[in-house]
């Protein structure tokens, strides 16, 4: 992997940047110190676990939509703990694969695209810094990171297999091997979370210390991009949610290795103690796989509407919010788990308060879109698809937020659902988004517009085919988690839809194909990126794309806000941060 | 350009179309259940649906509305030669209004919710409540009846065992009279108190026709889910709570009957005591 970004390797930098001395390979693409390359890494890392994560959830889609029917192609090659002798999976391999999806997908996937690439990649570009505050935990965190999910995926070779009491692992199905039967899987999940827990907790400490002292000369708060901002108050979560996992992942292990009782029904164990340690950060961890994505996608709607973001300290603010309100609402995972039923109402009330800055950042998105000069680019398809599609995982979050309602819906589909239009429409979405944005800026070279719409279009298309039905299966009462729905009654009708969600999703898995070959063919030969190809006012636009080592020749000065777009009086339609604005512009406080 | 116009029709005529799935799933007939949810067999459960039902038209409305605003922005906005973006940073007026009104929907609707949940569903049960104890244990569920006083009596779940599986505290004499059995039966509108316990890990009591949910934790009695069966037919119980390599198919058989049967069930129960299978005893 450290091979494939050779190229990143900007000839110009050195020209630019004599005073830095000639780096080795190892430390030029190995042990990077340069927030770029660990970018890189983290980019190709992430992609590479996404394609796993992908491909467990197309198993978990043939299981519905054909339980007992062989894999074709590969079922007899994979693993006894996962298939029968005949090549289908068994219930306890599908328990497995869900497990493994969701646990890739959510700690490998979103958090490091969202958090490891952009953040590490924008913050010291968009603030005016030549690196990271410290370069060396950057490193650290990266490998720290890419060794979490090594240690995570090796379960697939243990006996038994991979951990299969689903990503929230509640115990004591997780703490007693006697229960769920896969010791080595749950204690490689446990080991491997509390790496990268370490990861997370390296980066955020850096990400905070980077943008509270290394801003440029000028770039007070509140002219700070909303894509930094957002990673800020994401790194608060991080710091203050993560260790909670990984301490509660640590006594997890004990209770499955060493016969401690932290999470037993008996001997002054909890049951729930594990769900409030787990949800506690879990919810947080919702806002830190959403605030990202909400950050990068309000700057690609400005840029590509040519305006600035309508009501950019509201959207602070409301980030603040949604981070303060997203640590008193992790009981509303509780509702029914036995939880004290006047705890239960108090959630629901901070549950429904936390709506709200949410609806605030919706209808700022659309005022932002209102009166602009709307260019459809892919990044910008992208960022406002993930608008109605956070509106739709937004508004069926609602339900849930009901205590009674959640009664009947909860732990079914309906909740599949909802988290995938957060999850994928949302933060995916915004990802796909950022990429097709930033992609000129970190390799030099521009991706193709048209393939990137294909892209867009077919996962639009199937995205919506294989995760709105799910709103109709669990409003019908479908279980998640089960390997075989045609076991009930009240689901053997709905297996119709079983099977169309799951073609939709093969489509939506296929949709990929195009992405990836645009990202490698266009990051060979792409045409020429110019330092500016969205005329863009931020202050990574600024520089050569890629941008040499050390970023910036001489640290600029920054004279206004981020989001100066068609400022009345200024020639062009923007009005670059780091250039002072003309006699004649008029530009309105925000 | 007019490629973009296309586009964006295209992506009215697609959310239009979920949009319409989900109305028209609304208005098609209830015996199919193939998209809506299963008819309600259970007193509460009415006014869970009817919640639901607000916020269906109360979130449904609110989508219609943000989209069809946010796509005539997206065509009627859309780069044109010559014509620049209105330069605005926002309007304090508009933020405070967008605040405010959601504020006030999200309370109202969390007095709503609240009301059902602590004063309908989670009151106490009525005193006349039959107590039905139900055990689950990994892969199947057991229910236990009471004598003809109707209730159980004590128990802990300390006391479980594989020779006294719901834990019944043996000094109390009303526990004397309980019987078991492997399948669920029900009088309809009857009040029926569950009691839930767990013998390994955590499961779940679900019925969706009866809009019941509630985890069951090994190590704790849960006796707060009670209800009243209103429709006579069979339903099935679903572990919905991921449990282990059974889960799949951890279930059991729901029947709710008339009166009459439901006696005549009982007196056949109650002749040769307590002579049902255990379930398979615990391997450790």
């Amino acid at each position: 992997m450290a091979q494939t970004i050779a190229h990143v390797a900007p000839e110009e930098a050195h020209e630019h940047h004599a005073h830095h001395p000639e780096l080795s390979f190892f430390n030029k693409y190995i042990w990077s110190e340069d927030h770029k390359t660990i970018g890189m890494q983290y980019l190709f890392a992430s992609l590479f676990f996404l394609l796993i994560g992908g491909l467990l959830a197309m198993g978990v889609r043939f299981q519905l939509a054909f339980p007992n029917v062989p894999v074709p192609l590969i079922g007899h090659l994979l693993p006894s703990w996962l298939v029968t002798p005949e090549g289908a999976i068994q219930p306890a391999g599908y328990n497995g694969l869900f497990t493994m999806h969701a646990t890739v997908m959510v700690f490998l996937v979103i958090m490091p695209l969202l958090i490891g690439v952009f953040g590490n990649f924008l913050i010291p570009l968009k603030i005016g810094a030549p690196d990271m505050a410290f370069p060396w935990f950057n490193a650290l965190s990266f490998w720290l990171f890419l060794l979490s999910g090594i240690v995570i995926l090796s379960s697939f070779f243990v006996p038994s297999g991979f951990p299969a009491s689903g990503w929230t692992s509640y115990a004591p199905l997780s703490s007693h091997a006697n229960y769920n039967g896969t010791q080595w899987g749950q204690s490689l999940w446990c080991v491997g979370l509390f790496i990268n827990g370490l990861a997370s907790i390296a980066g955020a400490m850096n990400y905070i210390t980077t943008i509270i002292n290394m801003r440029a000369p000028g770039m007070t708060m509140f002219r700070l991009p909303l894509p930094v901002w957002a990673l800020f108050i994401t790194a608060f979560l991080l710091l203050l949610a993560v260790p909670v996992l990984s301490a509660a992942a640590a006594l997890l292990f004990f209770d499955l290795n060493f016969g401690t009782t932290f999470f037993a029904s008996s001997n002054y164990g909890q049951p729930l103690l594990w769900q409030h340690l787990f949800w506690f950060f879990g919810h947080p961890e919702v806002y830190i796989m959403m605030l990202p994505a909400m950050g990068l996608v309000s700057e690609i709607i400005a840029v590509n509407s040519r305006k600035p973001v309508f009501g950019y300290k509201a959207m602070v603010w409301a980030m603040g919010a949604i981070a303060f309100l997203g640590f008193i609402v992790w009981g509303h995972h509780m509702f029914v788990s036995g939880m004290n039923l006047l705890l239960s109402a108090t959630f629901s009330f901070s549950t429904m308060l936390i709506a709200v800055p949410s609806a605030i950042k919706t209808f700022n998105w659309m005022g932002t879109v209102w009166g602009g000069s709307v260019r459809y680019t892919t990044a910008m398809c992208f960022a406002l698809a993930f608008v109605s599609m956070f509106v739709i995982g937004g508004l069926s979050g609602i339900y849930m937020a009901a205590t009674p309602v959640d009664i009947f819906i909860h732990h079914t589909y309906f909740i599949v659902a909802h988290i995938h239009y957060v999850l994928f429409g949302g933060s995916l979405f915004g990802v796909f988004g950022g990429i097709y944005f930033w992609f000129p800026k970190m390799f030099g070279r521009m991706m193709n517009e048209f393939w990137g719409k294909v892209h867009f279009a077919l996962a639009f298309i199937f995205f919506n085919c294989t995760f709105f039905p799910m709103h109709n299966l669990g409003l019908n009462g479908m279980m998640r988690r089960i390997a075989d729905p045609t076991q009930y009654d009240h689901l053997r009708s709905q297996q119709p839809v079983n099977v169309f969600i799951s073609i939709s999703a093969f489509m939506l898995g296929l949709s990929t194909i195009p992405f990836l070959i645009n990202f490698f063919y266009s990051m060979f030969k792409g045409p020429k990126a110019p330092k500016n190809p969205w005329q863009s006012t931020t202050l990574e636009w600024t520089v050569p794309s890629p941008p040499g080592h050390g970023n910036f020749e001489k640290t600029p000065t920054v004279y206004h806000g981020p989001y100066e777009y068609s400022v009345p009086g200024v020639d062009l339609d923007y009005l670059p941060q780091d250039q002072p604005a003309p006699e004649t512009a008029r530009i309105e406080a925000h | 350009m007019k490629w973009f116009k296309n586009r964006w029709v295209f992506l009215a005529v697609t959310l239009l179309f979920f949009l319409g799935l989900s109305l028209s799933a609304h208005a098609a007939p209830r015996t199919s259940n193939l998209w809506w949810v299963p008819d309600v067999a259970s007193a509460h459960g009415k006014q869970i649906d009817q919640l639901m039902y607000f916020i269906y038209y109360l979130t449904g409305g609110v989508f219609v509305l943000t989209q069809v605003v946010y796509i005539y922005f997206l065509v009627k906005y859309r780069s044109r030669k010559g014509i620049k973006a209105i330069y605005s940073h926002g309007n304090n007026r508009l933020e405070f209004v967008w605040t405010i009104i959601p504020t006030l929907i999200f309370l109202g609707l969390w007095g709503y919710s609240n009301h059902l949940w602590l004063n309908v569903i989670h009151t106490d049960p009525p005193e006349d409540a039959m107590e039905i104890g139900t055990l689950a244990y990994q892969f199947g569920f057991s229910f236990q009846y009471p004598g003809p006083s109707g209730k159980l009596g004590r128990s802990d779940p300390k006391l479980i065992s594989n020779e006294n599986i719901f834990g019944n505290d043996p000094s109390d004499p009303l526990t004397k009279q309980n019987f078991q059995s492997g399948v669920l039966e029900l009088p309809v509108n009857k009040p029926i108190q569950i009691r839930l316990n767990s013998r390994d890990v955590i499961h779940a009591f679900y019925i969706p026709e009866f809009r019941v949910y509630q985890d069951i934790i090994p190590g704790r009695t849960i006796n707060w889910v009670w209800f009243i069966p209103t429709k006579i037919g069979s339903y099935q119980l679903a572990c919905n709570q991921l449990c282990g390599s059974g889960h799949y198919n951890m279930k059991a058989q729901v029947q709710v009957v008339s009166q009459q049967d439901f006696d005549k069930w009982y007196k056949e129960k109650v002749a040769p005591p307590a002579n049902n299978p255990a379930p398979p005893a615990r391997t450790k």
